[in-house]
């Protein structure tokens, strides 16, 4: 049995490969025709206003917040699943599952925290709200 | 007929056929590189048919047109007239565009997703690489993406763009926590995260239907799994009902808006790619990988990964688009929830069967 690893490299090297040689086959076929204003930003047909780099809903930040936590959960909750059965044959369904039950409640009540808190909750700007049309 | 599930990988097959193995770490190499040049050779042959060809036409019986039809029989010319003229296209780079990054996004876009097949079991033997942690490896390299995804929204310079990466980051993290806990309740039946174990932990019969064997198919034993992982899955490549990254009536293309020519095509290429990723992982997961009657396990799996495609392509015809504040209700406040008690279940069960 080989090294899975060495073959997975492989992959990454072909995975590589393809896109950059699709690349040097486009640089080759395509043509070049610079012009005025043909790189500006696309605003609809708008000229552009202003830069990109602007505030932005503070809410992804939240959710972003809120996914690191369970994304940490869910890399202990790997292995535990995969003993899972093994365990319990060997010490019992209780000593198995309940301290997992235990930390997943903590979790579960975190996520109540905060859901009661508006984390998960899509606010909108004042300026939205006023803006709003029908509802 | 050829073993289901062979021992051996597919490079130590090819090693072992062309007397590799006395050149130790690079006939490895090269053995590995010759199937992963077959693996990417079957993706892209998939992504090329589904891409240009099967996505218009299945769109098209579904709103009564007629689509691609004057090249080649069926049509299937414009798969080679498609790509051809894409690949020509002018290259337009806009102005104050963060070149590194806007020039890298679609590599890694197109790369992550062919990465990601590296561990699939494809039937009769065709797996690049069967490592024990399988399943965490796949969903890892899944989501990287994401990270594609951000790197095109931010680069562009454009507000739609920025608007789209933000929106692809924000759904990326909404559900892909319930894909990960759906997943690993599958783990708790297969006791492993080896895609081999996986597969052949669904071989056994589960009962006899009119003399039918009917397989122990985690689809079959758990439905409610299976069904929050299509729906995540569906989230997690970005498609109907869960499109808005790009949001065509709303934000012009999303993260891909600034993109043309070579870049374009990898994003579509990366993307259509993903789907087929999410559609081989949940054929591993819960419809018995490469398992099927007859035919042999490369076809059943072909076939398998085309139904993933072909419902999420059922969804864009006829599901309408969730909105940002709804697709993040849906995901932590239903999803995750609806994943956390799947998993407390499914523990409970299997412990008290078991």
């Amino acid at each position: 049995m080989s090294n899975p690893w060495i073959a997975i490299g492989a992959l990454a090297l072909v995975g590589l490969a393809i896109p950059v040689v699709m690349m040097a086959t486009s640089a080759l076929l395509r043509p070049s025709v610079p012009e005025q204003g043909k790189r500006a930003t696309y605003e609809s047909g708008e000229i552009p206003t202003g830069s990109t780099r602007i505030r932005f809903n503070i809410q992804y930040y939240m959710v972003a917040l809120l996914f690191v936590v369970f994304d940490i959960e869910t890399v202990l909750i790997f292995p535990w699943t995969v003993i899972y059965s093994d365990a319990v044959a060997e010490v019992g369904l209780a000593r198995a599952l309940v301290p997992m039950l235990v930390f997943l409640t903590t979790l579960v009540v975190g996520l109540g925290w905060a859901w009661r808190n508006g984390a998960v909750r899509w606010v909108r700007s004042p300026r939205a709200e006023r803006q709003k049309v029908e509802q | 007929m050829l073993p289901l599930q062979s021992a051996t990988p597919l490079p130590d097959r090819i090693s072992g056929l062309l007397g590799l193995g006395q050149f130790g770490v690079p006939g490895e190499l090269l053995a590995g590189l010759l199937a992963s040049a077959l693996v990417a050779t079957f993706v892209l042959l998939n992504t090329a048919v589904a891409g240009p060809w099967a996505k218009r036409k299945i769109t098209a019986s579904f709103t009564d047109r007629i689509s691609v039809n004057r090249i080649g029989p069926f049509g299937l010319g414009t798969i080679v007239v498609d790509s051809v003229r894409l690949l020509s296209k002018e290259l337009i780079i806009p102005e104050r565009v963060d070149r590194p990054a806007f020039d890298l996004a679609p590599l890694v876009l197109a790369s992550s997703a062919l990465l990601g097949f590296a561990v699939i079991p494809m039937g009769n033997g065709i797996q690049v690489a069967d490592p024990e942690i399988g399943l965490a490896y796949v969903f890892a390299i899944a989501s990287i993406a994401s990270l594609g995804l951000v790197m095109a929204g931010y680069a562009s310079s454009n507000k739609y763009s920025f608007l789209g990466g933000l929106r692809a980051v924000a759904q990326n993290l909404a559900y892909e926590i319930p894909l990960v806990l759906t997943g690993v309740s599958v783990v708790i039946f297969a006791g492993s995260l080896q895609m081999s174990e996986i597969v052949a932990a669904q071989e056994a019969t589960l009962f006899e239907v009119a003399g039918v064997a009917i397989p122990q198919w985690f689809a079959i034993v758990n439905p409610f799994a299976f069904g929050l992982f299509l729906v995540a899955n569906l989230a997690e490549v970005g498609r109907n009902p869960f499109d808005i990254p790009e949001a065509p009536t709303e934000i012009v293309a999303g993260y891909q808006t600034e993109y043309s020519s070579v870049y374009f095509v990898l994003f579509y290429l990366g993307e259509f790619i993903h789907i087929f990723l999410g559609g081989a992982i949940i054929a591993t997961l819960f419809l018995g990988g490469p398992a099927g009657p007859v035919l042999p396990g490369i076809v059943w799996f072909t076939i398998k990964i085309w139904l993933v495609f072909l419902l999420t392509q059922w969804c864009r015809s006829a599901v309408p688009r969730v909105r940002i504040d709804q697709l993040i209700t849906i995901g932590w406040k239903g999803m995750l929830v609806l994943s956390l008690a799947n998993l407390v279940l499914t523990a409970a069960i299997v412990g008290v069967i078991a």
